[in-house]
């Protein structure tokens, strides 16, 4: 996939969303689930450059949202930075956390990257709920409540008016992923390919593993802590919840129906994901049976993600599961 | 050509665990060369290589053009003119042949990116009418001319190939020491390569070391170093060297 074909999916997803209002303005609940879905498309995209393309298995995606998100909150609640500022500086929180953690995964391969940055996640719990968690703010095992919603030019997102959040919240997502984008046709997101492909011949031909794999890690945990912000800033309260198992597993369906290295099959995947979670919600402790399903359901039956099926139906030939980054 | 020493390796050991896999082991190749390295199966041949890349620490010192570079990260070295292929074929499976080939210039090139010189050796390894093909597309012997042919893209001084024939038929073998003879002769790259065919050894280098478990068995002249009853006893066994 080139990247024009890329930039023209996105052009057109996110053109399809941005009239969505017209339709459902009225329905603060879909209008909350759109938000939602844009939010989720961030961290999704994401987790796909480092996965997908970087070929790196960071299993610290939802731990790098919610260290942004509970550094911005940390940042406007104790410390009075304006959230528009604190959510920049939470990226950077974690972004730092980011690179911390990719110093050990440089000699490391495959799964146990997987194991140390889900540690990563593991431990992050523990800790906000820890009293060292509550000495640095985090408000312990009760969480933050009343995080400051974010102004701009003296103009206040509430999320009780859900239309203006939510164009806000479409510009945050279509720059993230005009970012990301421009990542993957540049000349690191071919570097990403080769290392994924095959490290020992990349180094070989004179790429640098140690910068890529820090840069990938710092740039994608820099977009998540941002966003994580950000979303606390929407729902004005945070709680350790978010480190529960099932919001993992819903961004990986994201990123199973979006197809891996298929981006912007993620953008696609967390839309799609996000609006059946919420359909599922009245059946309640089933959902986590139904959502389980699918995954294996989805991994059997689309290696590819849509994406993927989408290419098969309409043959659109050209390379497989894990193209990208084409010379210009 | 000039009989400077491009490269000189002064005691090289490397133990994996308690297996001692290259063993104190020196050699000097000569700029403009073929420098030929041959041996039994896990003699070391290949983890030598893996040694003068920088692919992981070892005993003892390696100098390029008079520089010492043991110890350096493998893109480090790569920039500075060493290029080598790997004994199983590596390609880029996500990119394209073209694409392949240009990671060596993009990345691996001392001067910077170098397009036209891109084309040149898609050119030169005769794939440009295959370069908007998958890489995996390929057969054996295309992947082995794409791997050659990034690494020439780096625009190396040196170039260390491991065992490019293998798995190849007497016509692909005839190929590639051509392809291997043009490269020595018109690019000016010095090479190192590692083979199992002797024929191809003797045709084509100017000196062969055999090692064994990772000692030098000898080093010289290839006639005369296949005719070393030594090489003959370690390749045939005793019983062919008491004939
Ligand atoms: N990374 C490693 N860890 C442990 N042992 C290794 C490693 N790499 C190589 N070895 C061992 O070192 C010895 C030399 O291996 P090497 O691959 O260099 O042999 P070789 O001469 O290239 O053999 P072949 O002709 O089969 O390619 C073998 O016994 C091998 O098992
Ligand atoms: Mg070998």
């Amino acid at each position: 996939m080139d990247g024009k074909r890329r930039i023209l999916i996105m052009a057109v997803v996110f053109g399809l969303v941005a009239l969505l209002p017209i339709f459902f303005g009225g329905s603060k609940v879909i209008m909350h689930i759109l938000i939602m879905c844009l939010i989720w498309s961030v961290v999704a995209s994401c987790w796909d450059l480092i996965m997908g393309f970087a070929g790196i298995f960071s299993f610290g995606q939802v731990a790098f949202f919610v260290i942004g998100a509970y550094a911005s909150a940390i940042f406007s609640l104790r410390l009075g930075v304006p959230p528009i500022i604190s959510t920049f500086l939470a990226g950077a929180v974690a972004a730092a956390v980011g690179v911390l953690v990719a110093l050990p995964c440089l000699r490391l391969k495959g799964a146990y990257v997987a194991l140390v940055t889900f540690a990563v996640h593991m431990i992050l719990a523990p800790f906000l709920k820890s009293n060292m968690g509550r000495a640095i703010g985090t408000g312990g095992a009760q969480g933050l409540l009343t995080i400051p919603p974010i102004s701009l030019f003296g103009y206040t997102f509430q999320n009780a008016e859900p239309i203006p959040f939510f164009y806000l919240t479409l510009v945050v997502a279509v720059i993230c992923s005009l970012i990301i984008i421009l990542v993957i046709m540049s000349h690191w997101g071919t570097a990403f390919l080769t290392l994924k492909d095959s490290e020992d011949f990349a180094r070989a031909l004179g790429v640098s593993a140690l910068r890529y794999k820090l840069m990938v890690f710092a740039l994608t945990s820099f977009l998540t802590g941002m966003i994580g912000g950000f979303y606390g800033h929407y729902v004005g309260m945070l709680s350790t919840r978010m480190l529960g198992i099932d919001l993992f597993v819903t961004l990986m369906i994201m990123l199973v129906i979006g197809g891996v290295g298929q981006y912007p099959g993620a953008v696609l995947g967390a839309f799609f994901t996000v609006t059946i979670n919420e359909m599922l919600a009245p059946v309640g402790s089933y959902r986590p049976l139904i959502l389980g399903a699918m995954v294996l359901i989805l991994v059997l039956a689309l290696p590819d993600g849509v994406v993927g099926l989408i290419r098969s139906l309409f043959n659109l030939g050209g390379r497989g599961a894990r193209a990208g980054g084409r010379m210009k | 050509m000039a009989e400077r020493v491009l490269l000189r390796a002064s005691n090289l050991t490397k133990r994996f665990g308690a297996l001692v896999a290259v063993n104190n082991l020196s050699f000097q190749v000569k700029e403009g060369e073929i420098f030929g390295i041959a041996g039994p199966n896990g003699a070391g041949k290949s983890t030598v290589y893996n040694l003068l890349t920088g692919v992981y620490p070892f005993e003892g010192r390696v100098e390029f053009e008079g520089r010492e570079i043991a110890g350096l990260p493998p893109h480090k070295i790569a920039h500075m003119g060493i290029a080598r292929t790997f004994q199983v074929p590596q390609i880029f499976a996500s990119l394209t042949v073209g694409e392949c080939v240009d990671v060596g210039s993009r990345f691996g090139c001392p001067g910077g990116y170098d397009r036209a010189y891109t084309s040149e050796m898609l050119d030169f390894v005769s794939l440009t009418d295959q370069k908007d093909r998958p890489t995996e597309q390929l057969n054996l012997l295309g992947k082995k001319r794409l791997m050659i042919g990034a690494s020439l893209a780096t625009k190396p001084k040196i170039l260390m190939l491991d065992e490019p024939m293998a798995g190849s038929n007497f016509k692909e073998i005839q190929q590639l020491m051509d392809l291997i003879k043009k490269i020595n002769q018109d690019l000016g790259i010095t090479i190192i390569i590692i083979e199992h065919f002797m024929k191809v050894l003797t045709e084509l280098t100017k000196t062969l070391l055999i090692i064994e478990t990772g000692t030098e068995i000898c080093c010289g002249d290839p006639v005369e170093v296949t005719a070393n009853p030594k090489v003959i006893q370690c390749y045939l066994g005793d019983a062919y060297a008491e004939n």
